[in-house]
């Protein structure tokens, strides 16, 4: 890795969301994650695995009510959370972007494109609205929109889903960012234009030298677009390695079951996948993926495991990793 | 183009509109009970004149009859007789309705004043004092009726404080009312630059615009406080903050958002005031539209009841065309 510092540095992250009746749910049990300039990083987990929490918690916005209960955040050696509003303000959007899914819901309907890319310029880069509206205007021609001109003065209800997007990336990247964050971003495109997309992000996030944390659902994505990539189940990272490692070979349990998820082969399937209607509740004292692993043993229904270098790019939180290659 | 085509197209439907309203109201006015020959002529009149009224003012006649006499007379704006003031009913509105839409339009300019701001402050804080008087206020106005509050406003500002004139009408007796230009007393005093009237005239719209300000504020305030608390909590909202823009620039957006539902409820405010100001018209004797068409229902005087359905369908026809155009240039979405 770079001996430069980190862009982004998460350091036993801990955030919890108190419940009316019962004990706080911790979405986030101790994350600890790097990124550094120029690198891509890859984020895979399930809905609910904590995902999102953390984007947001990057930003220095927990959704109420929940909070960070122990462990920092660091983006560029500050602390999001802790600085006031109005400072917050000026980092989110200029220097920390975050590129949305489902972005027709997300822009304003009553704003052109180009005039909520130019909002952005304007507020942070300090120009005049004419120098942001050419700004606006080249960034569009940037996304390779078709038809830039006139997509400037569409409102978003006009934009195909793909258009938006590329609206959003443009929003996203316009004032040359360090860090990238996508969140779930194109999951709800058709695939052909899922791709077009992902392309486009990584090569401006290339272009821009910035970095960027690839939220996703879909591992095969992170194959191609990642240079590390890291799983979180339950609110903890249980493997992380570089991109060649990890698909070389995957360590933990999970791993493989998402990777077996996509296989052709119903049998690789059956044998990683374990029915979670015959798992127990039993694993609260152990290691959180216990109930759903084929591979479970007595001591890790009673003993967490921690994180544990495998090798010098490999870290896999696991009792028995498996060692297989796959 | 196509937004002229389009207020053209509506103001054309404005006619059968008009003519399902006149049918419905015409005949649910005659079923009203009540012998209008025996209240003009009084009880001891004789069966013989009494007939002859009846058939001069051809009620003797069947209904359909009755119906396309009056719808004739419409078309040619002649909407029949008072009998109670003796004149032409379309003079009497004309003296009457400019009143009522004086009074129901400062009224409701108060209420945006009290209930927007309000609205969008409550919805902004979550808790704390202003949060906690909106809650209140909005019941309290929610539950008090108006001619109640106008009785108190009286009460505490003329009869003990001794502020304002007393609440008899739109302008004192003593003072000459200036000449008429747009119906509004305090409008035209100001344009003919005659001071006495101006005073005496915005003296007598204080209360009574008070009283519907105050209560109409509350369904404003909770309209625009709902409104903005989803909007706040809306996707567009969030992005914007994630996008790092102004504070003061993403609750712009937000209220922005938010003013389509409050245009609605306003013209639906004035829509409904135009007939339901009239309790507050009674006690302030404002002699506005809504009262003379009460008289005319308490005496079996159809004309005026009539020509009162008539005046304030237009005048709704005339808000929502507004309204429509409003939408048009506050949301993008409704220019297909």
């Amino acid at each position: 890795m770079n001996a430069a510092p980190p862009v982004l540095d998460v350091a036993n992250l801990w955030v919890g969301y108190p419940s009316y009746r019962s004990e706080t749910v911790h979405a986030l049990r101790g994350i600890n994650l790097q990124v550094a300039a120029g690198e891509i990083v890859g984020l895979v987990g399930e809905s609910g695995s904590g995902k999102t929490t953390l984007a947001r918690a990057v930003m220095g916005l927990v959704p109420e009510p929940g909070a960070i209960e122990r462990g920092q955040v660091l983006f560029a050696g500050r602390n999001l959370a802790a600085l006031d509003d109005a400072a917050r303000r000026a980092v989110l959007g200029r220097e920390l972007v975050m590129v949305i899914p489902n972005p027709r819901a997300e822009l304003n309907p009553v704003l052109t494109a180009g005039r909520q890319i130019s909002n952005v310029v304007l507020h942070h880069l300090g120009v005049g609205r004419r120098e942001a509206d050419r700004i606006a205007l080249d960034m569009l021609r940037a996304v390779r929109i078709p038809d830039p001109e006139r997509r400037f003065a569409a409102y978003p209800h006009e934009l195909s889903g793909g258009m938006a997007q590329r609206v959003v990336i443009a929003i996203a990247l316009v004032c040359s960012p360090r860090l990238v964050i996508s969140d779930d971003a194109t999951s709800g495109l058709d695939v052909t234009v899922q791709s077009q997309v992902l392309e486009l992000l990584q090569t401006m996030v290339r272009e821009k030298g910035a970095a960027a944390l690839f939220i996703t659902r879909d591992l095969a994505i992170t194959a191609h677009f990642c240079t590390r990539i890291a799983v979180i189940y339950a609110g903890e990272i249980v493997e992380i390695a570089t991109t060649r490692s990890f698909f070389r070979r995957p360590r933990h349990p999970y791993s493989i079951m998402l990777l077996a998820a996509f296989s052709h082969n119903p049998a690789l399937r059956a044998r990683w996948t374990r029915s979670q209607d015959a798992a127990g509740d039993a694993a609260v004292a152990g290691c959180s993926f216990a109930a759903r692993c084929v591979r479970c043993r007595p001591l890790c229904l009673t003993e967490p495991p921690s994180l544990r270098a495998e090798a010098a790019d490999h870290a896999v939180r696991c009792h028995f990793p498996v060692d297989t290659a796959a | 183009m196509s937004l002229l085509r389009y207020i053209g197209r509506r103001i054309l439907f404005v006619v059968p509109q008009l003519l399902g309203i006149i049918l419905v109201s015409f005949f649910l006015v005659k079923l009203i009970p009540g012998d209008p020959a025996v209240m003009m002529l009084g009880p001891t009149a004789s069966q013989q004149s009494l007939d002859e009224l009846r058939q001069k003012m051809g009620f003797t006649q069947s209904l359909p009859r009755q119906l396309l006499h009056y719808l004739h007379d419409v078309v040619r704006g002649d909407l029949g007789t008072s009998w109670q003031t003796t004149q032409p009913v379309t003079q009497d509105l004309f003296q009457r309705f400019p009143a009522t839409l004086e009074l129901i339009s400062f009224g409701l300019l108060l209420a945006i004043a009290i209930g927007f701001p309000l609205g969008v402050a409550a919805a902004r804080l979550k808790q704390g004092p202003v949060r906690k008087f909106a809650d209140y206020y909005g019941l309290l106005a929610g539950a008090m009726p108006d001619f109640w509050l106008a009785l108190v406003l009286i009460y505490i500002f003329y009869t003990k404080l001794n502020w304002s004139p007393p609440p008899l009408g739109r302008i004192d007796m003593a003072v000459v009312s200036p000449p008429t230009v747009t119906g509004s007393m305090v409008i035209d005093s100001l344009l003919a630059g005659d001071w006495d009237a101006l005073s005496s005239s915005f003296g007598h719209l204080v209360l009574p615009v008070l009283t519907l300000g105050l209560i109409n504020a509350g369904p404003i305030l909770k309209m625009t406080q709902s409104t903005m608390e989803r909007t706040l909590a809306s996707d567009f909202v969030r992005y914007a903050d994630m996008c790092g823009l102004p504070r003061r620039v993403v609750l712009r957006q937000a209220i922005r958002a938010a003013l389509p539902s409050v245009v609605t409820i306003v013209s639906v405010l004035y829509g409904f005031l135009i007939g339901g100001a009239v309790l507050v018209e009674i006690v302030f004797s404002w002699g506005g539209a809504g009262q003379y068409a009460v008289q005319g229902v308490l005496n079996a005087d159809i004309n005026p009841v009539l020509g009162f359905v008539v005046f304030s369908a237009i005048v709704s026809l005339v808000i929502y065309l507004m309204v429509d155009l409003l939408y048009f240039a506050l949301d993008p979405r409704t220019r297909t």
